[in-house]
């Protein structure tokens, strides 16, 4: 799942990124440590709704949009209830599984109110105390955003892998693809390093 | 007055990589504004088109582009040239068409108002003025590749040296990618390409077999020295 910034002028669109950075992990971790319990899915599920509700695009987009970012995670939240439900039951299951799916799309919320290159710059000035350590805020900013961004690019990558395989007769196995796939992504992260360097990244 | 610099002026250069001797004895000098690099595989035109540009340094030799030796003054090359790769995916660098544009003004700290109408103004000379919003990575090859273009151009770049920019393109966005990159909007090109009519659009072509150069002159001679050796 990549969520995209999509425009708007409600009070998530106007806040500060490293202010929404902030108030976005908060309400996400706050929302993971709730009990595991029926109220915990009930919590969850308003401060979702609420968040999205309010975020400036209309009640009925915005619950919308929050339906289309737990649809891209069904696959994520089918294997988790089902895991939980055999191991732990079906109270901590449901509850497990909201929380999942609340915290991701509150943290979907930053880059839906927030364009990239905002977000990039808050990132610097968020990791730029760390630099006694050694490291560059703004390359490490940059490498977030890159990786984030080339996730659609792997998983096509993964995609033709599988496809060689299926065109050669083989039944697509990740041991078998893991190989050429690794291949793939290392060519590919030269050929982004070019393009970085060619943007004036060096 | 001062006659302007050449684009590409070099001596006795040569590139070694990984131990193997890609460029040797390249000795060019070249003050047209479109020159096409064109070879078989393994030539060294891709290499040569990397030292262009100031992503590989020299093992030996003299080089200047526009005027600037890429191994003193790496930093005032950067700022005046462009590259542009053949795959489109992996010049992708942020989420958005308008957003990844907007990324290679970076270094500029422009005010946000005026990249933001640098970025539009880009993307409507390339025909993308209505997918700023779109995801970079849902457009089509052709439309990913013009994105790549914006991405040069938009830094209103002096030279903009392409590796085989339309490798991947079908034949119409082929073309208007190479309209748009040899159009005279004031900057020069270093092309190298596999396409012999776009070579031959170029003002000069130069043929690179084996690391060296094996003819330099009008588009039209040169590519027919390559296609006497194809034929053989």
């Amino acid at each position: 799942m990549l969520s995209l910034f999509r425009s708007g002028d409600g009070w998530l669109h106007r806040m500060p990124a490293g202010r929404k950075i902030a108030l976005l992990a908060l309400a996400a971790i706050a929302v993971a440590a709730l009990p595991s319990s029926w109220l915990a899915c009930g919590i969850g599920l308003v401060v979702a709704m609420v968040g999205y509700a309010t975020v400036g695009w209309g009640v009925r987009a915005g619950l919308a949009e929050l339906a289309r970012q737990v649809w891209g995670l069904r696959w994520l939240l089918a294997f988790t209830a089902v895991v939980q439900a055999v191991f732990a039951g079906v109270e901590p299951a449901a509850a497990t599984t909201v929380r999942i799916a609340v915290s991701l799309a509150v943290a979907a919320l930053l880059p839906l109110t927030t364009p990239a290159a905002a977000v990039l710059e808050a990132l610097e000035r968020i990791l730029a105390p760390l630099s006694w350590m050694g490291m560059d805020a703004a390359r490490a900013a940059l490498l977030l955003s890159v990786a984030l961004t080339t996730i659609p690019v792997l998983a096509r990558l993964a995609a033709e892998v599988r496809e060689a395989q299926r065109a050669r007769g083989v039944r697509p196995a990740i041991s078998r693809g893991m190989l050429p796939f690794l291949v793939l992504t290392l060519r590919h992260a030269d050929q982004l390093g070019e393009a970085l360097a060619a943007r004036g990244v060096r | 007055m001062t006659p302007a610099p050449a684009t590409v002026r070099c001596d006795g250069l040569a590139v070694r990589l990984g131990g193997h001797l890609v460029l040797d004895g390249v000795a060019l000098a070249l003050p047209q504004r479109t020159i096409a690099v064109i070879g078989e595989n393994g030539s060294g035109k891709s290499t040569f088109a990397r030292v262009v540009a100031g992503l590989v340094p020299r093992t030996a030799g003299t080089l200047e582009v526009l005027g600037v030796d890429p191994d003193r003054d790496a930093a005032a090359l950067r700022a005046r040239t462009a590259l542009v790769l053949s795959n489109p995916d992996a010049q992708i660098l942020l989420p958005t068409v308008a957003e990844d544009v907007a990324f290679s003004l970076r270094p500029q700290r422009l005010p946000r108002a005026e990249r933001d109408a640098r970025v539009a103004a880009t993307l409507d000379r390339f025909g993308l003025g209505d997918l700023a919003g779109r995801a970079a990575h849902d457009l089509s090859g052709g439309q990913k590749q013009l994105l790549a273009l914006c991405g040069a151009f938009v830094r209103d770049p002096a030279l903009v040296v392409a590796d085989e920019p339309t490798a991947y393109l079908d034949a119409r966005n082929a073309r208007l990618v190479a309209d748009h990159l040899l159009s005279d909007a004031g900057h020069r090109v270093v092309l190298v390409t596999h396409d012999l009519a776009l070579a031959r659009r170029c003002d000069v072509a130069v043929l690179f077999a084996g690391g060296r150069v094996a003819g330099v002159g009008t588009p039209d001679d040169v590519v027919a020295a390559y296609e006497r050796v194809l034929a053989c």
